[in-house]
């Protein structure tokens, strides 16, 4: 079992790095903003989903990589390879602003200053004209990397992947997961929950960063409300929820599932988008609350680190 | 910025703070009832208001009453609307984890803000019945934004003394003292909690009433009356009703002083540096809350 499971992931992994030499630029836009998906519901998943904290903001961190990256591309010359990891570096630093205040606490502060955090980051933004070009966006150098970018993008799925994988199968995980069941008894027992959470919430910045260091070289062209959309939120967090949050390829499930049912079904409903998207958070936190993969774990038997 | 500030334009923006202030107070004070009654934080809070704000926005548009007398539709309707979410959804998760709570009512949240640009479009609408101001010295007070706070402040009262003097109120304050203890004393926690819910909506729909005569309103307008009215709370103390008044009258002076240093866009951000603010130095809150 273990083993046809390791083949397998070995082979899929092998298939998509050989993807791009048959692919049409369709395909490769296609399985880029899987990759993006994978990537930013898992890190959604590693603090929200492993500690309980709901993070209703990592749009934020998508944004602030978005133009981090961007400018450095634009004014400093950087290449986007170095610019994109500096951006997640930048969308830490932000997540340590935030974090720190408002993870020392219980209870829901912490998801409602993340509501909060997308609107600021948008306005000042909007603000610092001179930097970021303000509402009128940031067009970035005209280059053609997208069959790059789209292994870069899949790395970055793979490594927060791996990241969930090492956490949950670690004493890490074990650590947030008891802060999720109950925080008063895990610190009875001696973590420090406060700095805990906040390893957790650095963590799953750090990805979303890069990955809009990346969308942006990608797209060519940012302005604050295409990075700094609600809408992207909503999408990491159903993405999570419907495979199942707090588990390794939960988030992967959702991601993949939703995202090609958005591109073949949905595209024509575009109207009805996030009326669904409502109705499958509502469905899954009163129905199914560990998510496509609790039902098939309790139905086959499935390990628990899954 | 090299704009001297004169007496006169403090006391301006003193007195539009405290206007300001008064309708963010009305609005967290249905906020507070529901994290107290069930500690449940209702992110669709704002949601509902702009329910509230359109139904004003349309009781004018196609009835052409005078659009306060919208009060009347927009409370009881939000009322309804609020019961019903806690009979059919959120009653299922109030002792739940909060991560069920928080994300039911965003999930609620986003629904409701669809259908409503589905139904209403996303355009800016507005009501166009009270412009201009009245002039006292040199203070110039914006005629809607006056009545809006008269209007506010009777609420706000008639809710503390329903919740003061009336056998429910009384019911609703205890149960957000100890649930349990309440159910044994032979108070029906469920249906408080419905009351509770709807109350909070109604004070939240009168909320978008008022807002609706003072500026433009489009669906997505809920979510910074959330995050405000989330604000207020941490602000007075969580769970701590009188609180909310005082928190509400804080950041409405808090926002207004700020725009006179600071260009209209920027003020926006101000609230949200309070709320990090509050929490590193005083995170149960300026009058002390009880603790979370």
């Amino acid at each position: 079992m273990r083993w046809a499971f390791l083949v397998a992931l070995v082979g899929g992994l092998l298939l998509l790095a050989l993807y791009p030499m048959v692919a049409t630029g369709y395909g490769i836009q296609f399985m880029l903003q899987l990759f993006m998906w994978v990537a930013l519901a898992q890190s959604w998943n590693l603090v929200s989903g492993l500690t309980g904290y709901v993070s209703f903001g990592h749009v934020a961190f998508f944004g602030t990589g978005a133009y981090a990256g961007a400018i450095l591309v634009t004014t400093h010359g950087w290449h986007w390879g170095p610019a994109s990891l500096a951006a997640g570096v930048a969308a830490v630093i932000l997540a340590l602003i935030i974090g720190y205040p408002c993870l020392r606490l219980k209870g829901p502060y912490f998801a409602i200053a993340m509501l909060g955090l997308n609107e600021v980051m948008r306005v000042l933004v909007s603000y610092f004209e001179g930097l970021t070009g303000g509402g009128s966006g940031l067009s970035l150098p005209t280059l053609h990397a997208s069959g790059q970018i789209y292994y870069a993008m899949g790395l970055a799925a793979i490594a927060v992947t791996a990241a969930a994988y090492l956490i949950i199968t670690s004493r890490f995980g074990l650590r947030l997961m008891t802060i999720r069941e109950d925080e008063i008894a895990a610190e009875a027992m001696g973590i420090d929950t406060a700095r805990y959470k906040l390893y957790a919430f650095l963590l799953s910045a750090f990805v979303p960063g890069v990955v809009g260091g990346l969308f942006a070289r990608d797209q060519g062209y940012i302005e604050p409300i295409s990075v700094f959309a609600l809408l992207t939120t909503i999408t990491m967090i159903v993405m999570a929820l419907f495979g199942g949050k707090g588990t390794i390829w939960g988030p992967v499930l959702g991601a993949v599932t939703l995202f090609v049912f958005q591109e073949l079904v949905w595209a024509r409903f575009l109207y009805l988008h996030q009326i669904l998207f409502g109705a499958i958070i509502v469905f899954v936190v009163l129905l199914m609350p560990r998510g496509i993969l609790g039902v098939l774990q309790e139905r086959y038997r499935l390990p628990r680190t899954l | 910025m090299g704009v001297t500030i004169t007496p006169a334009m403090v006391g301006q923006v003193v007195i539009s703070g405290l206007l300001a202030g008064a309708l963010y107070s009305m609005v967290a004070l249905g906020l507070a009832l529901i994290y107290g009654v069930m500690r449940v934080i209702n992110i669709a809070h704002g949601t509902i208001l702009m329910l509230g704000a359109y139904t004003t926005f349309w009781w004018f548009h196609l009835l052409g009453v005078n659009p306060y007398l919208s009060l009347l539709a927009s409370m009881p309707l939000m009322f309804l609307l609020g019961v019903l979410l806690q009979w059919m959804l959120v009653t299922r998760v109030v002792d739940a984890p909060e991560l069920s709570s928080l994300l039911l009512t965003f999930g609620i949240s986003i629904a409701l803000v669809n259908v409503a640009q589905l139904s209403f479009t996303s355009d800016l609408r507005s009501v166009e019945f009270l412009t201009g101001a009245f002039l006292v010295g040199p203070i110039a007070l914006s005629k809607s934004r006056l009545i809006s706070f008269a209007f506010a402040v009777v609420i706000t009262l008639l809710a503390f003394w329903f919740l003061q003097k009336t056998k429910l109120g009384k019911a609703i304050r205890a149960t957000s003292q100890s649930s349990e203890v309440a159910m044994v004393c032979g108070i029906n926690v469920q249906r408080i909690n419905l009351y509770a819910f709807g109350i909070a909506s109604a004070l939240a729909a009168a909320g978008g009433s008022l807002v609706a005569v003072m500026i433009a309103i489009q669906p997505e307008m809920g979510q910074v009356y959330t995050f405000k009215s989330f604000l207020v709370i941490v602000l007075g103390g969580a769970g701590n009703y009188p609180g909310a008044l005082l928190g509400g009258m804080l950041l409405g002076l808090v926002e207004q002083l700020s725009s006179l240093f600071l260009t209209t866009q920027v003020s926006e951000a101000v609230a949200y540096v309070l709320l990090v603010l509050v929490l590193l130095l005083r995170p149960t809150g300026l009058l002390g809350g009880r603790a979370t």
